[in-house]
């Protein structure tokens, strides 16, 4: 039975809605004050995004190159090793329209950005924007003040820990308990010490590696095709109109994954690489995916992204880019 | 306040919280206890005070999905309480037919407007082989208003139930719109008898601490099942389905398996949700699944997932065909092939669902065919499989067809079909499997198995358990659900 009401200025509640009021408030406490807890420690964690983060926050005035791209990008892509100063801002399944809005919400806070790295890897093309990695808004709103929503955001919008709690669980237990995280950023955001591959595990042993099963995409879809395709002539439509120079990268891969792709995704791929190249001035490319000479087992981490040594060289090659086009 | 101003507050307000109220959003945690908050404040003072709150929330909530989609259900809900009242108003049997079929056409003509004439289309200028241009009529660039599959059917059965004198039609406005916009239910069910819900409308709802908590209990298990079950479980049907020609034999139709838990947790988790949510508000709702893994065959496992659709198709579509006739059996059988077709039909615009729906059906009468000459036996009755058997081979059928329901059309089902059936190795399968999820699987379906005879695991167990314990049942499930969830998903239905 209801018990009797209290009258307030508005509204007024019975005494049974009261206590369970009480009960509520005094249950739900501790869940968000734990909450905050954990949203507090995980913004403690120095990950790489953070660090992404504080290194254009602090160098804002100076940078001069870009790059943008998926882990591929990420991993190959080591500014500490060219000539002009330099950002990542590349992270894993980070595709175009993420690449995009970060390109345009930091344009304005970097006067001296000159030059872009784009990435249009093997299947970049045939991959749909939004996969499960949107997560990484929050990322984006809150370490690059670039809001990838696509809509206004709200206070929500910025807790860390709500936006994946899986991964950053993963990574608190990394970092406070076990400690075992063997990262080593450098000023960068980058990892220099991203060894930890498949390939290590094998031993760099060739015959072992080419008997490695791992993961390739063959699956051709002509619509997402066009539709990326669109989307990346539109960013290269914007990057021409901004008077960047755009480097259009295609990031080394190992003899085995070259072996598996698709040769129809790679033909699309590659005319696309054509049209670019003939239609945008401000535009060149450096397409290293097959390029077997100078990359070789001991610079990958696995059949599809380079360790620091093949970042080594990937940069030194995008910096002999660079030289050339000044 | 001038105009302008006004309306400048309103865009700011409305794009800070545009986003969908997905039960399993933040937002919807904040909208909820608000929403609760304003209708029990005022509660005491008047019923209509209470539906009207109800109404503005729900149509909040669904406007944020889309406002356009507004017009749509307000339309609809018109047409169908003043066709109702039509009906009762007059004796003459044709006019009541006619106010009968202008609300049945018009409820079927958004349908078939919105979520099937581009299909249709397409197929017609397809089996004409006609390009654009060639024939008279162009597909159309329409959205499909969330939940309109849902909606539709219970406002139709309303005015159907008026026609039959089942029910007396309403001639309050106000407590009909609730009963079409009814937020926990609106946009994915269950879908309600007028008989059912829209009384519940009609009189007072006391505040019950206890029917509260249990609604409370209800949504947290749904939101586990949602979450952690169903989430976790798309992951790894997504990474599959999006490339099949790279996964073998095994590796897809574990995939398919998972698919089926996926779509579950997803479906049920929602269900349990609404009916949870509706408790908060002192409705009662029907009961939407029970355990459907558990079923001893395909007409067993209709009456334990979608209840209220099946329901729905069995009072309005099964029941009318066969006109009593249950014996016999030709027309019994087309009854169910027919209904069944439309069930798959009803999911989406796509002869993925239509083959889906047949193939239920099918498997449905096959199921009900005498295998002997006394008409004794049939597939799962008295045949010659164990009968331990039974639920694994149901479960079997439903996990194969249902490859049909989760692939983008019917040339990936293909793929699909042609892998598993070829025997291809499966050398990845090793990265499919995730230990720690499947133990979550096994959990939830120890915890429904054993607590099978109430509505959800988690119900009254105050009864048996005392506080401090409970309270610590809860938080492991919300420890569970915030560490364990999977990337956010849309609810699979929605699309429905």
């Amino acid at each position: 039975m209801p018990g009797p009401k209290k009258t307030l200025s508005i509204f007024s509640f019975s005494e049974a809605q009261l206590r369970f009021l009480k009960y509520c408030l005094v249950f739900f406490i501790p869940v968000v004050i734990a909450y905050f807890i954990l949203e507090l420690l995980v913004l403690n964690i120095p990950i790489n995004y953070k660090v992404f983060g504080e290194y254009l926050d602090s160098n804002s005035q100076e940078i001069e190159i870009m790059g943008l791209g998926s882990s591929q990008m990420k991993c190959g892509f080591n500014p500490e090793f060219l000539n002009e100063k330099a950002i990542n801002l590349s992270s894993t399944s980070q595709h175009h329209n993420e690449d995009f809005h970060i390109l345009k919400g930091t344009k304005d806070r970097l006067p001296e950005l000159k030059y872009v790295l784009m990435e249009v890897s093997y299947n970049h093309l045939e991959l749909p924007h939004h996969n499960n990695d949107y997560w990484k808004n929050t990322i984006y709103l809150n370490y690059y003040g670039v809001n990838a929503f696509e809509r206004h955001t709200w206070y929500k919008d910025r807790l860390v820990y709500l936006s994946n709690t899986n991964f950053y669980s993963y990574k608190l237990m990394e970092h406070y308990v076990h400690n075992s995280s063997t990262e080593k950023l450098n000023k960068y955001g980058f990892d220099s010490n991203n060894y930890e591959g498949d390939f290590k595990k094998l031993d760099y042993d060739e015959a072992k590696i080419a008997s490695n099963k791992f993961k390739i995409i063959t699956r051709e879809d002509l619509t997402i095709f066009k539709k990326n395709t669109a989307y990346l002539f539109e960013m290269l439509d914007y990057a021409k109109a901004q008077n960047f120079k755009v480097i259009v990268c295609a990031l080394p891969l190992y003899k085995t994954y070259l072996k598996e792709r698709n040769p129809n995704i790679v033909r699309r791929r590659d005319s696309v690489l054509g049209v670019i190249k003939n239609k945008y001035s401000n535009v060149v490319l450096l397409n290293e995916e097959t390029d077997t000479l100078n990359f070789t087992v001991n610079d990958f981490l696995n059949e599809n992204h380079l360790n620091p040594d093949g970042a080594k060289k990937f940069t030194a090659l995008v910096n002999s880019k660079l030289d050339s086009l000044n | 306040m001038n105009e302008n101003l006004q309306r400048s507050v309103f865009c700011y307000i409305y794009s800070k919280i545009h986003q969908h109220l997905l039960f399993s959003s933040f937002s919807f945690g904040l909208f909820l206890p608000i929403t609760l908050l304003l209708y029990w404040a005022v509660g005491f003072k008047r019923i209509k005070i209470q539906n009207a709150i109800l109404l503005l929330a729900s149509y909040f909530f669904y406007g944020l999905w889309d406002w356009r989609f507004l017009f749509l259900i307000v339309a609809s809900s018109l047409v169908d309480y003043f066709a109702a009242i039509a009906i009762t108003n007059t004796e003459e049997k044709s006019k009541q037919k006619h106010f009968l079929y202008s609300s049945i056409l018009w409820n079927l003509g958004v349908l078939f407007l919105f979520k099937y004439y581009n299909f249709f289309i397409d197929e017609f200028a397809l089996l004409f082989n006609m390009q654009q241009g060639e024939y008279a009529f162009s597909t159309l660039n329409l959205i499909l208003p969330v939940g309109l599959s849902f909606y539709t059917f219970q406002t139709m059965s309303y005015t159907i139930d008026v026609y039959k004198k089942r029910i007396a039609p309403t001639r309050n406005l106000l407590n009909f719109l609730c009963f079409v916009s009814f937020f926990p239910q609106l946009v994915a069910g269950p879908i309600e008898k007028a008989s059912d819900l829209l009384p519940q409308f009609n009189k007072k709802r006391a505040f019950n601490t206890e029917e509260v908590k249990d609604g409370l209990r209800q949504i947290l298990w749904g939101l586990f099942k949602k979450m952690v079950i169903a989430d976790n479980a798309a992951r790894i049907v997504n990474t599959v389905y999006a490339s099949p020609d790279d996964y073998g034999s095994l590796s897809l139709f574990y995939a398919s398996v998972l698919f089926f838990f996926q779509i579950y947790g997803d479906f049920s988790g929602y269900s349990d949700i609404a009916i949870g949510t509706a408790k908060l508000f002192g409705f009662k709702l029907s009961k939407n699944f029970n355990i459907p893994y558990l079923a001893k065959s395909v007409t067993d496992f209709w009456q334990r997932w979608h209840i209220t659709l099946t329901r729905w198709f069995n009072d309005y579509v099964y029941f009318p065909l066969i006109q009593k006739n249950l014996r016999n059996s030709t027309r019994r059988n087309l009854a169910i092939f027919i209904t069944m077709g439309l069930i798959g039909l009803w999911h989406g615009a796509d002869w993925t669902f239509i083959i889906f729906g047949v193939f239920q059906g099918v498997l449905i009468i096959l199921e009900r065919t005498p295998l002997t000459k006394d008409r004794k036996s049939t597939l799962f009755h008295k045949s010659s499989i164990p009968k331990f058997l039974v639920p694994f081979l149901t479960f079997t059928f439903i996990t194969v067809s249902s490859i049909l329901f989760r692939s983008q059309n019917i040339d990936e089902a293909g793929i699909v079909f042609k892998r598993i059936f070829s025997f291809i190795p499966s050398e990845t399968i090793g990265s499919l499997i995730n230990k720690r999820f499947l133990i979550f699987v096994f959990v939830m379906m120890l915890l429904e198995i054993i607590t099978r005879n109430k509505d959800f695991p988690l119900t009254q167990i105050d009864k048996y358990i005392n506080r401090p314990t409970r309270w610590i049942i809860y938080y492991i499930f919300i420890f569970l659900i915030f560490r364990y969830a999977g990337p956010k998903e849309d609810f699979i239905y929605f699309q429905f």
